[in-house]
């Protein structure tokens, strides 16, 4: 067990430019997220914790170690790989033994250990297999018993739950978190979903272009993002985005719709940032603002409205029970407390004072 | 013309090329094996002999044996160190090797060039007056300088594994570059992590998967030994003595220059066991049902 600390490491390929600088300090028995959509660099990150990848700059720490200079196998690091990784001519066994044998550990303490990893992930019938003939939730689960087997520093987990399908990932999902709770290892987890970043994380980095660009907890990030970009990656749906300007403490659209009073300084272009579930649906003439239904869709445990905003569309969550039609008109209100302010020049959140 | 029939007329031709030129002669040969057949008596081929052909190889020919010695050994020390050449210089080429670069166009080379090429770049260079081994031995150590490499028996037999081997080490680790690219990036990389060395990579992990490409090579380029002719022929001519002649050459000789056709048609049809064994081993592993 041991935190992590990545002190301004920077990857580069030629002129690409992978991991720029970025300083992390990932805390002891922490299970930290590395969030952001492909070629952000978070994997990057990680293969250069595992030592898969070296760094063009900067300095890794495990523990009171500078493992720069270090081989994988010297790093006391497990990883669980987003194709698995396993060995398809062994047993599940022996790919379960395999990281004890390599350190040599005692022939007697293999087979109660493995066993025991077997139990943890259930898995114990299949131990006589090989790879090829389990499905692909058991051979991810393969893939965490061999990184549980031993006790590491760190466990690594690159999209482990990317390549099953939807219903098996909810389930691997809960099966994971379970686990990361009872085994109390520094873990770092990378992933581009961010609903796996919202239920597994202590906390979240969202990466984008090989920079941190927030660091914080679920809650952190999701009700207090710090860019354009944090708070449009985080939620599902994305949080909308409305173009418009901020004309004597009134959001004003680019339509010219007056709609919600925000305070602060007036700007000639603003973004504000709402999410469909503090968008509240009321009959017209009820709400912030009247609009037309673009779309609406039922997806069981609540309805979701596309609606035409001037130029832009914007959804809006509303009561499972709601049913209107497509071409409908509707009035939305805002929620006041939940609303975000953006430059659009450069993403940058502005603060709306105390409020 | 219905389909039906254009179909077979439109490969008759390569079947009766294929059957003129390749089942036909097995046929005769195979019928020639049971028969004494000289090119020296008339009425060929002569008296039906039954399996007495087969007789003398085994239990009269005391040169039939020393070629079955020369080919088995030539066979195990070229798939040997082919095999290991290969297996090193593809490891280094590989995807993620260290040579990664133009070398492997390079690498080509060898391998388009004829075997009797081959032989007689490698008379030439081995020539104990103006070769290329003299030359290089002259200055780097000249007691090797004037040996005449050809003359001596053992030496002989090291020149004509060393050509084979250098003109085989191409192909075999182009095929293995193919191999090793086919071994998942991750299962090494697991391996890496979970805490194995560089050699316990190659030996648990990589090797194993490795392995259904390196039984392919090492089975194809054991049946190329067992037939070796071209080399030998230009090379040594089976000589000094019969130090380097494999069964090829001696049954060419038997044909030819003796003209036993008969009893090198026994010969030949020996070699055919082993070269079905290695075959059926090959198809075994190429037409694999997973």
């Amino acid at each position: 067990m041991a935190e992590i600390r990545l002190n301004n490491l920077t990857k580069r390929w030629g002129d690409f430019v992978g991991v720029d600088d970025q300083s992390l300090h990932i805390q002891d028995e922490e299970f930290l997220v590395l969030l952001g959509p492909s070629g952000c660099g978070k994997t990057t990150t990680m293969r250069m914790i595992a030592g898969l990848e070296d760094p063009t700059a900067g300095e890794i720490w495990i523990g009171d170690r500078m493992v720069n200079d270090d081989l994988p196998k010297d790093r006391d690091v497990a990883m669980v790989f987003q194709n698995y990784g396993l060995y398809p001519h062994m047993t599940i066994f022996d790919n379960i033994a395999y990281p004890l044998k390599v350190r040599g550990t005692p022939k007697a303490d293999i087979k109660p250990r493995v066993e025991k990893a077997a139990e943890q992930v259930e898995l114990t019938e299949f131990l006589h297999r090989k790879p090829k003939a389990l499905s692909g939730g058991q051979r991810q689960r393969v893939a965490l018993a061999r990184a549980i087997v031993r006790t590491p520093k760190v466990f690594l987990m690159d999209e482990p739950l990317s390549n099953l399908d939807a219903k098996l990932r909810v389930t691997m999902r809960a099966e994971l978190k379970h686990l990361s709770r009872q085994l109390q290892i520094t873990t770092v987890y990378v992933t581009h979903d961010q609903i796996e970043a919202m239920t597994l994380a202590d906390r979240v980095a969202v990466m984008r272009h090989g920079v941190i660009q927030q660091l914080g907890t679920p809650d952190n990030i999701y009700n207090d993002p710090a860019n354009m970009f944090v708070a449009g990656f985080i939620g599902s749906p994305a949080m909308n985005l409305i173009n418009g300007s901020v004309q004597s403490g009134m959001f004003v659209t680019t339509g010219g719709t007056r709609l919600v009073g925000i305070g602060g300084q007036d700007r000639a272009k603003a973004v504000l940032g709402v999410r469909a579930d503090d968008m509240e649906v009321h009959g017209a003439g009820q709400g912030d603002i009247d609009v037309s239904i673009y779309a609406f869709e039922n997806t069981g445990e609540s309805t979701l409205l596309t609606v035409q905003w001037g130029k832009q569309r914007v959804i809006a969550r509303g009561d499972r029970h709601l049913r209107k039609e497509q071409g409908e008109t509707v009035g939305i209100k805002l929620n006041p407390d939940h609303l975000y302010l953006f430059d659009p020049d450069n993403g940058d959140r502005i603060r709306l004072g105390d409020k | 013309m219905r389909d039906q029939t254009l179909k077979y007329l439109l490969v008759a031709p390569a079947v009766l090329v294929v059957f003129a030129t390749a089942v036909w002669p097995l046929i005769e040969s195979l019928r020639f094996s049971f028969y004494q057949g000289r090119t020296d008596r008339g009425d060929f081929p002569q008296n039906w002999l039954g399996v007495e052909n087969y007789e003398w190889a085994f239990l009269y020919e005391p040169a039939f044996w020393n070629s079955v010695w020369v080919t088995g050994l030539y066979t195990v020390i070229t798939v040997a160190l082919t095999t290991l050449f290969a297996l090193g210089l593809a490891m280094l080429l590989a995807p993620g090797g260290k040579l990664r670069s133009g070398v492997q166009t390079l690498l080509i080379l060898p391998f388009a060039m004829s075997p009797a090429l081959i032989g007689v770049s490698f008379r030439f260079m081995f020539n104990p007056e103006f070769g290329l081994f003299d030359a290089f031995f002259g200055v780097v150590f000249p007691p090797l300088a004037d040996v005449s490499w050809l003359a001596d028996p053992d030496l002989a037999f090291a020149v004509i594994v060393m050509a084979d081997v250098w003109g085989w080490i191409p192909f075999l680790t182009l095929v293995l570059i193919g191999g090793l690219a086919s071994v998942p990036q991750d299962t090494i990389e697991a391996a890496q992590v979970d805490g194995a060395s560089g050699w316990r990579v190659f030996k648990d992990v990589t090797l194993p998967q490795l392995m259904p490409v390196l039984a392919v090579v090492i089975i194809l380029k054991a049946i190329f030994s067992l037939k070796t002719f071209d080399q030998v022929f230009m090379l040594t001519n089976g000589g000094p003595g019969t130090a380097t002649q494999t069964l090829s050459h001696y049954i060419y000789i038997t044909s030819t220059r003796y003209g036993q056709v008969g009893y090198a048609a026994s010969v030949a049809w020996l070699m055919v066991i082993p070269m079905m064994v290695l075959t059926y081993f090959y198809a075994k592993f190429v037409f694999k049902k997973d």
